[in-house]
């Protein structure tokens, strides 16, 4: 794994060769170790260590970027090169920044020993403990385990200099037995908050609460979102939350920041200050990260932004680094109560935009449907497809639970919405 | 220093039961402009290797980029060792691996202009000419162009003594105009997907007479109506459109390890299980679904996989039925094959090679057929060119669709451009329903060259393709 010293070492060549007016130099070294099982058995392991390395450069206003994976100094020549001469050869970018100076970065700690000592022996026996507990249910087994640890540096000619380490553990698992099957996934910075007999109980309810799915009419229902879907969802909103898109009239946010764009109850910002949760300390080539509101009660308070479209708006340059929905104190069992009937949904699956100007997504259901009616789930039902205007269902939102730890990077509540638009039915 | 050799001796002597190792340069241009502003030049270069260890029916594998014995010997120990790892959680008995030979072979795209050896500035210059070409139309307000070119210089030596050498190479073009007017934002893309040919192909493309179209077109389909709620209603649908269908609901359900549920807990399973081989009504009698990894221009064209299988040509789906998958040495095996047909491919040097989709089009029909005779033929329906929003299920049964642009055909011709159409179906309704589809001189491919699939997740490629072809009774309407 590339240390800090080698990093830094790069970085001095890169400052002396460099003829450009101006660079951006970047080296992220990544260690990963992974291992993916289906129907019981580990069908791929892979191990490694991985280098990026990024050189941006410019003359004029005309740019080249070259990037390799090798950090001796002749790769080095030929990045300066390969860069130098593809800015030469190119045409001005009216729109091209300078590169960031120096700025004091927020101290945000990302990295976790306990995942980087985690050992491929230790991550073989919990999925064999997983893999055993679905042999005990006659049921198969399928997943990862992944560890990740990256050490990433960018320096610029103008004086930006910044550093992080992060690191990650993320396990998932998809159990199925005949017409059953569902899924729990977590993602953490430090491994050993990650309690896999929690999450395998989470599984084992899941499992358990259903059974073969019957069909029931498609229609505008009530739902509950669990976690993974409401994060499932919200991940394609980040998609095309961009402030210049928005302004130009591509996307339904056209012309309404600041105003009530959003259901009463959403709330949703980028945090620094949550230890649980991984963080940049710098964002758009040297920016430094901020605790940022994205929508507070619905209000449209601010988007994504490229430094260029910032300068011009005066605008943050910044982007949603980590997601953090703010929840409520409603259990899923008075949600139940609060609608006379209902789905439980545990995911989302393929969201893709059907309209971009007015916002409408369409997407399944999957990993086990839950029918509920007068205040008890009643059976398992079979998937739905939906087309829904996204940023409308946050207007129907009834009750929350309490925001959650989902992955590494976000902590979100199961949100009751009502009348959610199911267009079709599928046949498992 | 023969890394080849070195690896796959210091293999043997662990005493593995197979092992291969994939030396490989992965080159990619991007060049990205929006508007008249050039967003990223690029060009991006890595360089290492892969090693494969087969113990105890498990695999392991490692990876590196520092070119010295002790590095390759090492990542070969590595890889043994966390396969025996992977021995402690077997699949089923073990698996096992279909039966190959060793070759000693080379492949090298045909092509005549290196789009590597054409000037940053030819590319350049002529990107900003079609943006600007777009941008000349008042209603045009924005114009995106990206271009792509890829080449691959992979060596290969497995224990079955195979040694190849394989270059391959891609481009593909991609531009869009979006109008702006009436509240709405509506686009229109050219594209034929990636291509593995050279510089000349872009150079026989006509762009600035594309760029011209492209905008017109998406400036009628802002001020175009759209269909009211869904009713059933006949599709033709344009190769570039189904070029993505196919992908989707027949490609993707295919694949060997989806079938056996290898991808269960990520990118889903499939319908097509094995006891339907040789007698589901998967499609109409004259739907054919040919794979084939041989076929010129084809993106999945490599001469061998990733196992070291040579490239072949067969029938995924023979008159309507299914009738074989695409597959792979450990995944073949699972359903009594002896022979793997060659679908085992990675992405880059770090890639471990997955089960992936073929070349794979659907077969031209055999009366001759244009689309105006087509179009002609047709009462009432839709006709769907390029690729808009697609969603399938996990299963890959039940599926939406967009498309890029679209016309209602009344009485025989197009009418009027339609805009926000969204079609519903499944497998296998919507390939029983083909009842026609246009020879083969209206045959037209489309390089798929970011499909999505494993952990991590890989970006695979391949080539489809088709011509003109009529779908019957289908759920067709506007969105919301």
């Amino acid at each position: 794994m590339i240390t800090k010293q080698e990093m830094q070492k790069a970085a001095e060549f890169i400052r002396k060769n460099v003829k450009a007016n101006d660079f951006s130099f970047s080296v992220t070294g990544s260690e990963d170790l992974l291992t993916r099982f289906a129907q019981n058995g580990i069908t791929q392991h892979i191990t490694g260590n991985k280098l990026n390395v990024s050189l941006g450069v410019d003359f004029d206003n005309k740019n080249g970027q070259a990037s390799g994976n090798n950090l001796d100094e002749d790769s080095l020549k030929y990045l300066i090169k390969t860069a130098e001469s593809m800015a030469k050869l190119n045409q001005p970018d009216p729109e091209n920044m300078p590169s960031e100076g120096a700025h004091k970065l927020p101290d945000v700690n990302n990295y976790s020993q306990n995942t980087a000592d985690l050992s491929v022996e230790k991550i073989v026996d919990d999925i064999k403990i997983c893999v055993e507990n679905a042999k005990k249910k006659n049921a198969k087994l399928s997943g990862i385990s992944e560890k990740c640890l990256d050490h990433t540096m960018l320096t610029t000619k103008n004086g930006f200099e910044g550093f992080d380490n992060s690191a990650t553990f993320s396990h998932s698992m998809t159990m199925k037995k005949e017409g059953v099957e569902t899924k729990v996934s977590r993602s953490v910075k430090d491994h050993a908050k990650l309690n896999l007999p929690a999450l395998i109980d989470q599984l084992n309810t899941q499992f358990d609460s259903l059974s073969n799915p019957v069909q029931i009419e498609k229609g505008r229902i009530p739902v509950i979102l669990r976690p993974a879907a409401v994060l499932n969802w919200l991940r394609y909103l980040i998609w095309t939350f961009d402030r210049r898109t928005a302004d130009e009239g591509h996307t339904p946010f056209t012309d309404q920041i600041g105003k009530k764009f959003f259901g009463d109850k959403f709330t949703f910002r980028s945090s620094l200050d949550d230890p649980d949760l991984n963080a940049a300390k710098f964002l758009n080539g040297g920016v430094p990260a901020e605790n940022i509101d994205w929508i507070v009660n619905g209000v449209l308070k601010n988007m994504s932004a490229t430094k260029y479209y910032a300068k011009q708006k005066n605008l943050k340059a910044l982007r949603p680094y980590n997601v953090i929905v703010e929840g409520g104190d409603t259990s899923e069992t008075e949600m139940m109560k609060m609608v006379k009937r209902g789905v439980i949904i545990n995911n989302f699956w393929y969201i893709r935009p059907t309209d971009r100007k007015t916002g409408e997504w369409t997407g399944l259901t999957r990993d086990g449907v839950l029918y509920f009616e007068d205040g008890k789930i009643q059976k398992s039902v079979t998937n739905f497809r939906w087309n829904e205007i996204l940023h409308d269902a946050t207007k129907r939102i009834l009750a929350m639970g309490p925001s959650v730890q989902q992955e590494y990077y976000a902590k979100v509540p199961t949100l009751l919405i009502n009348d959610f638009n199911f267009v079709d039915v599928t046949t498992f | 220093m023969d890394f080849l050799s070195l690896a796959m001796d210091t293999a043997k002597s662990l005493g593995v039961d197979y092992a291969d190792i994939r030396i490989q340069k992965s080159s990619t241009e991007m060049i990205y402009l929006r508007n008249l502003s050039l967003k990223n030049t690029s060009l991006n270069e890595i360089y290492g290797y892969g090693i494969r260890v087969f113990k105890d029916g498990a695999w392991g594998f490692a990876h590196n980029n520092v070119f010295t014995a002790d590095a390759v010997n090492s990542t070969v120990k590595k890889a043994y060792a966390i396969a025996k790892e992977s021995g402690r959680v077997k699949y089923g008995d073990g698996l096992v691996l279909a039966h190959e030979r060793g070759y000693i072979d080379s492949y090298k795209t045909p092509y005549c202009l290196d789009p590597f050896d054409v000037p940053l500035s030819e590319k350049v210059e002529l990107m900003m000419e079609v943006n600007k070409t777009m941008l000349n139309y008042k209603e045009i307000k924005l114009a995106m162009f990206m271009l792509e070119c890829r080449k691959d210089e992979k060596l290969f030596a497995s224990t079955l003594g195979s040694r190849l050498d394989i270059h391959t190479i891609y481009i593909e073009p991609t531009f869009t105009a979006t109008a702006v007017a009436e509240g709405d934002s509506q686009s229109r893309t050219f594209s034929h997907g990636g291509q593995a040919k050279g510089w000349e192909w872009v150079k026989s493309l006509n762009l600035m007479d594309k760029a011209e179209q492209v905008a017109e077109e998406a400036i009628m389909k802002v001020h175009a109506g759209s269909l009211g709620a869904e009713e059933r209603k006949t599709l033709l649908l344009n190769p570039n459109h189904i070029a993505l269908t196919m992908h989707e609901s027949v490609g993707h359900p295919t694949e060997l390890d989806r079938v056996l549920g290898w991808e269960a807990d990520f990118a889903g399973i499939s319908f097509a299980t094995p006891e339907k081989l040789g007698n589901f009504q998967y499609g109409s009698k004259i739907v054919n679904f040919v794979a084939n990894n041989t076929l010129e221009g084809g993106l999945a064209t490599a001469g061998y996989d990733d196992d070291g299988v040579p490239n072949q040509k067969w029938y995924i789906i023979k008159d309507g039925i299914l009738n074989e998958y695409g597959n792979t040495r450990a995944t073949a095996p699972l359903i009594g094959l002896e022979m793997s047909r060659g679908c085992n491919r990675a992405t880059n040097y770090f890639d471990f090679p997955i089960n992936r989709i073929p070349n794979l089009y659907l077969e031209p029909g055999k009366d001759p057929l244009t689309p105006q005779e087509l179009i002609a033929d047709t009462e009432d329906g839709v006709y769907i060119e390029g690729r808009g929003s697609f969603s399938i299920d996990q299963h890959r049964v039940n599926f939406q669709f967009g498309g890029d642009m679209f016309w209602e055909i009344k009485n025989g011709k197009k009418t009027r451009p339609l805009k926000k159409i969204l079609y519903k179906s499944n497998n296998p309704e919507f390939w029983n329903s083909v009842d026609a589809i246009c020879d083969k001189r209206f045959f037209q491919t489309f390089g798929v060259t970011n499909c999505g699939k494993g952990q991590p997740g890989q970006r695979g490629r391949m080539t489809h393709g088709g011509a003109l072809a009529r779908f019957r009774n289908i759920r067709v309407g506007g969105s919301q």
